[in-house]
């Protein structure tokens, strides 16, 4: 399982990479696995307010529709456009050209709630 | 299917598992959660008599009429940890050990079969299959930790099926119909009470768990 170092992680299983008040959100290769073959992503709308926990996605894998949660509140700056045409780059690189949207956060202290890459890991392995 | 995202919030709010059993008269295309719109045709549901519904739950379109259709919502089991095939393989138990109970002998479909926008033409391995012909299709939706499935049993054929409602279905009638097998055509029995009763007894014991009958819940 992939976790990279430099990356928070939430317990609903998404990761979140920090630039400045900007975080970048996906899910993680745990989740991508136990998904399967994501053939459609609901992305949100750009501008939405979305809170932590609260859901801000869905994703379609293996005629399953699941919840992709917000890890921080704040506003959604931005989608990733490309997912509409090949959702597949969630599961081939769900660290890179597999991100979902990106929040300008409200709180950036909110990040102090999110595990780390060991403490993820643990949970997940539990 | 506005019912059964009812099932899903009232178990999501701490409300107990629940069990729905049904059928649909008139017939009903229902399609899947995100799919597109312009896979019906629309003229000719209308000259059917068909009705359009949108499930919850993903996956692509359905008639129902011929069938059983099940909703079942429940707390996502210990164990499974979200992973999609397994908690459809916990569900397979029950409707395998109903489907039994009628003297057919169903298994998982394997996860890499043909897929369209029929989906009693697709397998993958949320369906059952009698041989390599499906015999139920199911589908699901998780959210707040509850997972809402749907699924439907053929038990006969109408005169007119999917190949007749969806644009560009990637099939004709044979070859849905070689894809497909019935109740009727096992030789099974097709009484829907009957077919009812023993999925809710095969999801009783594969589960373990016992449900107390509601009977006359309706609308689609």
């Amino acid at each position: 399982m992939n976790l990279p170092e430099n990356l928070r992680y939430s317990s609903e299983h998404e990761w979140v990479a920090v630039d400045g008040d900007r975080a970048r959100v996906g899910i993680t290769d745990f989740a991508q696995d136990a998904l399967g073959d994501v053939v459609y992503v609901d992305l949100p709308e750009v501008g939405a307010s979305v809170a932590a926990s609260g859901t801000c996605a869905e994703v379609e894998s293996t005629k399953s529709v699941s919840d992709i949660y917000a890890p921080v509140s704040g506003t959604v700056a931005a989608v990733n456009e490309a997912l509409r045409d090949a959702p597949e780059q969630v599961n081939a690189d769900p660290y890179g050209a597999g991100w979902i949207f990106e929040v300008a956060m409200s709180d950036p202290g909110e990040l102090d709630g999110l595990m780390d890459a060991a403490a993820y890991r643990a949970l997940v392995e539990s | 299917m506005a019912a059964d995202d009812a099932l899903l919030a009232s178990v999501a709010a701490g409300g107990p598992p629940v069990l729905r059993l049904y059928r649909f008269d008139p017939p009903a295309l229902t399609l899947g959660r995100f799919q597109a719109d312009t896979d019906v045709d629309r003229a000719a549901c209308t000259r059917l008599g068909v009705e359009v519904a949108r499930r919850p739950t993903g996956g692509r379109a359905l008639l129902h009429g011929p069938d059983v259709t099940y909703a079942v919502a429940l707390p996502e089991p210990p164990g499974v940890a979200g992973r999609v095939d397994d908690l459809y393989r916990y569900l397979a138990d029950g409707l395998i050990d109903g489907l039994a109970r009628l003297g057919v002998a169903a298994g998982v479909a394997c996860a890499g079969g043909p897929r369209g926008p029929v989906c009693m033409a697709a397998q993958q391995g949320a369906d059952l299959r009698v041989g390599d012909r499906k015999v139920c299709g199911s589908a699901q939706v998780r959210r707040a930790g509850v997972v809402l499935q749907h699924g439907s049993v053929l038990l006969d054929r109408l005169a007119f099926d999917e190949t007749d409602l969806v644009r560009d279905p990637g099939l004709d009638r044979d070859a849905l119909r070689a894809a497909t097998v019935t109740l009727a055509e096992l030789g099974a029995p097709t009484e829907p009470g009957t077919v009812a009763t023993a999925l809710a007894e095969g999801f009783a014991a594969a589960l373990g768990v016992s449900f107390r009958a509601v009977p006359g819940l309706s609308g689609a």
